[in-house]
Order: C-alpha cells, then structure tokens, then sequence
C-alpha cells in the first residue's frame, strides 16, 4: 500500500543535470517518451498546472499523503475520545443528570479532532513529500516555468549531456540550462 | 470566458494585475473601513474598562448582539466551504474563477465570527478558561455541552480552511514571486516556500488537495449544526428544535452565497475582471441562493406548521410572540428578505441584472441578520414564566462592536485584494488548453 518511492528516489535527482525548456506541452509529452526509450528515467518534469497527460506519460506511483491523511485522522479520533472520556474520568462531575461517560456528546469531539487532525496531518505529508519549504529554486530554474513553459530536469553524467541535449532539441526544447554540482 | 482569448500567459497578466499599485478608491474605503474597525475597537476597550454592563444584554436576554452577529458570520463562512470543497469534489468547472474570494470569505468571517464569543464574555483576560488544560482550580471543559462543542468545531473550521485558503494559493504566489521584482520578490518568494511547480510536487499537492476538500466538507454541514445545538440543547421554547441542524445549515449557506455575490460583483468591476467572472458564474449563484432560499423557507413554514400541531402551549406562545411581540419587524423582515425577494431569481432577466443580483443579496444579509436575531433575542425574552419576561437595551458600545465587526470582515477584504490572487490562476489556466505545438 504504501510506497517508499519518494524517500528513496530523492538522492536520484542529485548531481550534475540541465534544464530543457519547452514552450509546448505536446512537446513536452515527446520529450518524456523518448528519454524514456533512450532508457533515462532520472528526471524531473515542470509544468505550470497538473495535467493528467503529463501524470500518465510518467507513471509516478500513487502519492503517499493518503497514509498521513489515514494516521492523522485515526489518531484525532482515538484523540478525541482520550481527552473526553479520560478528562470525564479525572473530573466526575455529574451534569444535567447525564452519565460520567456519555458517548453521543463525546462523539462530536472525537468527530470534530478527526477532520482537524486529518488536516494538520496532510498539509505536514504535503510538506514533507513534496520537500517544502525550500530555501533555493533550483539552479537551472526558469520563471517562465509557472507560467506558460515546461521543463524537463535531466540528471545525468556530464559525458551523456550532449546526448540527451540533442534529443530534447529534436522533440521540440528551446532552450537549455546546465547546473554543475 | 468566451469572447476574449484566454491563454496561459494572458491569464497570469490579467490576474497578476490586481495586485498593482491601488488606485485612490481603494486609499478612501480602506480609510473609511479602518475608521469602523477603529470604532469597533474603541468599544470593546470602553466595555473593558467599564465591564460588560454597557452592552445592552441582561437578565433574561443573556444573548444578544454578539451572540446573534456570532452566529451570522459563522454562516457567512459556510459558503466559502461549499463552493471551494464541495464544488471541486463534484468537479463544477464554473468554481474555479470565484473559489478563492469565496474561500476569502470563509476565512475572515470566521476570523470576525471568532471574535463574539470573546467579546460576549466580558473578562476576555481569562478566555483561556474554555480551553481543556490541567489547573489548579479544577476547571475542565464539560464536554457534554455544547458550547464547548462549538469552541472545538470553530476553531477547526478555521484551521482546516486556512489550510485549505493558504495550500491553494500557493502555486500562484510563486507566480507572482517568478514576475515580480525587489522586495516584493524576496516576500512572494518567502510565501511560495520554494514551489516549482515539478511533477513530483504536483503529484502530492493534487492529492493533498483532495484530501483536504474531503475533509472540509463534512464541516459545511456539521459545523452549523454544532451552531444550531447550542440552542436547540436547551429546552427554551423557540429553540428545543429537531430540525435545527439542517435549518441552520441551508440558512448559513444562504447567507454566505449572499455575501460571496457581493463581494464578487464590485472586485469584478474593480479589476476588470470580467472575462475570468462572468454572468454565468452570477447567475449560477443565483440560481444557488434560490435554492437555499426555499429550503430556507420550508423550514420556516415547518416552524410554524409544528408550533401549531404540536397543541404546545409555549411553542405556540414564543411564534405568536415572534409574529405579533416587541420584535415583530425582525420576524417579518426574515420572511420578506430571506424567501419571498429570493423568488426574483426564478426569473433569468433578474438573475443576470447586476443591479438586481445587489439588491437580492443585500436584502438576503439583512434578512438572515434578522433571522438570527428573531431567534435568540425573541426566546428569551418571552421565555415560560410571563414574571421573567424582559427585553434587552440596544447600546451605542454595542452597536459600534457588530458595525466594527462588518467593517473588520471587509477590511480584512481589502488587505488581501491587494496582496494576494483574487482568482485562482492555475485553476482557472487548468481550464484552458494548453500551448500546443502541433507535435504529437
């Protein structure tokens, strides 16, 4: 269920790598295809909005944040029930003549610190996974990227940059950024 | 959208310039705004300092201004949620191009709703009393009441949608950070936390999304019915309700539609955004409040109907009351406003005339403004013994405290036009094609 994809593919985007430039997204689309006949899988695809073309030209696998929503949720929950029933416990107060440990009204509780814990919990899985905050764009980083361009990151030895350059120009890139490391 | 030429870049250009420098109007209602606020304020610290008796809440009226304004902005908020959560789950395309503002929306009448309880308390020193924390004195939170309920579901709908307000906005804000210059390069920068917009960002960010929207849905609902509880709990005649939760519910909605359609209309004039707010998101929100206007008023009818069958004395007594009593205007006024001005709508010329889309959402916030009011203010003071019978004071510090409010809320606004996207530029980008070669 889970993948651990992420955590161990992170030290693959490391290293000497370039910027191709796309100003279209089926050009785009080429250029993911034939880096990957070219048997390269060792690079980062930027767009500036998600697209599912882009999704399936990659096969990514499924992003883990569900599991922090699942644990996050689970543990308001169990929460929820903790802080009411254990704070009823320490303090028993009899109120309205209702009992000690009341379950529809501790209910809420445990409800309302699911979804609030579920929350805090992705937004930290949407952090952690997708490595922000970063201090530094990327030093091949375009502007135009978050607007109307696309880039493909490639990681690769120096020797092989020529290769790849070559073909990412062929698919339709216009501009190239080298960062050495 | 259809018969201007929208494009990646033309979209970042028309939505990124609402962000240049303000023009004079913007200096003048700000000015004014910031005065009310000043007002509000100034109030709270006359009640401060003299105490709590200077708001026109007594014995037996205990709830009163603040309580009947708490309840109206958290209502307000609830339209935000439905627009931003529910209509992304369901996929409505038209919510792209108004979410944000109505997320705005969301966030500052919750951040204003916030501030009643406070302000209701008097001693505001020692809010923290409500928070559930080990002291000496052995006070704990009863969690069987519901306004400890209520402290819980308040303070996680505004978490959950400022994370759901602030999560969305990133992508765009490393837009403005990629445009802009100097300084304010440096704080977009700082705010977009160094987004790039690559897949494997995008991959957890569109997850994280949904998740978030599936988890701020459920509140839409349950958080005004946890409202509704607070007074449907009690056995006060008026309020000891069954159907309160969803009564409160569609009522919130319908005023949070009315607050998003006036606030839509000016900023859509203000920044030419008329290609990106269309008739058609108008008039779709039209069609919206026509709807919570009539589920709004089955349940006013349903009131009435049970007051009536049920041979309850005091039920009957506390809706005569409403009707004929001290406060007849407001029960009236709730019903002209809320649901027979609404049926203008059924009518597509009014639904997509500017000036009747204005008038329609005004009377509607005036409408459940009143509502609320009706009943909180009209239960208590006509309660079961006629010996307890009594009506509240309306007092300048109070009135300067629910006008502040309304000021603070537009305020807030204001401040966040000018900082921050308005309209949501991926979303509404992720609507058009895209730049295409012609390749494959």
């Amino acid at each position: 269920m889970f993948d651990w994809y992420d955590y161990r593919s992170m030290s693959k985007y490391k290293g000497p790598n370039m910027m191709a430039v796309f100003p279209a997204m089926d050009s785009l689309l080429l250029g993911i295809d034939e880096l990957k006949k070219a048997g390269h899988e060792n690079f980062l695809v930027y767009a500036p909005v998600p697209h599912h073309d882009i999704e399936q030209s990659l096969h990514r696998p499924k992003s883990p944040v569900r599991v922090f929503t699942l644990v996050g949720a689970l543990t308001g929950f169990c929460t929820g029930w903790a802080l009411t029933i254990g704070s009823a416990m320490h303090y028993p107060l009899i109120v309205g003549g209702k009992p000690i440990i009341s379950i529809p009204p501790f209910g809420v509780l445990a409800y309302i610190l699911t979804i609030l814990f579920g929350a805090l919990a992705t937004m930290i899985g949407f952090l952690i996974n997708a490595r922000l905050p970063q201090l530094r764009l990327a030093a091949v980083y375009d502007e135009r990227l978050s607007s109307d361009h696309y880039g493909i990151q490639v990681f690769c030895d120096e020797g092989k940059m020529k290769e790849f350059e070559k073909l990412l120009k062929g698919c339709g890139a216009r501009e190239f950024r080298r960062a050495e490391h | 959208m259809t018969n201007y030429k929208l494009s990646y870049s033309q979209t970042d250009l028309d939505l990124t310039q609402t962000l240049n420098k303000p023009k004079r109007w913007y200096y003048v209602a700000v000015t004014l705004l910031g005065l009310g606020v000043a007002w509000g304020a100034g109030s709270w610290l006359y009640q401060i300092l003299t105490g709590i008796g200077v708001s026109g809440k007594n014995n037996p009226v205990g709830w009163y201004l603040y309580i009947t304004t708490f309840v109206f902005w958290v209502g307000i908020a609830h339209s935000g949620t439905l627009i931003s959560a529910i209509l992304f789950l369901f996929r409505v395309k038209w919510r792209s191009s108004v979410y944000r503002s109505a997320e705005a929306v969301t966030v500052f009448g919750l951040a204003t709703a916030g501030l009643f309880p406070l302000l209701h308390m008097g001693r505001v020193w020692v809010f923290y009393w409500t928070l559930p924390y080990p002291q000496m004195g052995g006070l704990f939170p009863n969690f069987r009441s519901p306004l400890v309920w209520d402290v819980f579901a308040i303070t996680t709908y505004l978490t959950v949608s400022s994370i759901f307000f602030l999560t969305g906005m990133v992508p765009d804000v490393a837009i403005i950070r990629d445009k802009a210059k100097g300084w304010r390069k440096k704080l977009y920068g700082f705010l977009a936390q160094g987004w790039q917009g690559t897949d494997n960002q995008w991959r957890h960010y569109t997850a994280a999304y949904v998740f978030l929207a599936a988890l701020a849905t459920p509140l839409v609902i349950s958080v005004h019915s946890i409202v509704s509880w607070d007074f449907a709990m009690s056995i006060v005649p008026g309020w000891h309700s069954t159907i309160f939760a969803p009564y409160f519910v569609a009522g919130a909605i319908h005023s949070g539609l009315a607050m998003v359609i006036l606030i839509l209309i000016p900023m859509r004039n203000a920044f030419n955004l008329h290609p990106y707010i269309t008739d058609h998101h108008l008039e779709s929100l039209a069609k919206f409040l026509l709807f919570t206007a009539t589920v709004v008023g089955f349940a006013y009818l349903i009131e009435l109907f049970i007051a009536w069958y049920s041979h309850n004395q005091w039920e009957q007594a506390i809706f005569l009351y409403r009707a004929f009593g001290d406060y007849w205007f407001a029960f009236w006024a709730l019903f002209v406003c809320n649901l027979l001005v609404p049926q203008l709508f059924w009518i597509k010329r009014f639904r997509r005339s500017i000036p009747f889309l204005v008038f329609v959402s005004v009377a509607v916030t005036i409408g459940m403004w009143f509502e609320r009011f009706t009943i909180i203010v009209t239960s208590l003071a006509h309660e079961y013994i006629p010996f307890a019978w009594g009506l509240p004071t309306l007092t300048w510090s109070e009135m300067g405290i629910v006008v502040g409010s309304f000021c603070w809320f537009f305020f807030l606004f204001l401040l966040f036009a000018k900082t921050l996207p308005v309209v949501s530029m991926w979303e509404v980008k992720e609507q058009l094609d895209p730049p295409m070669a012609g390749k494959k």
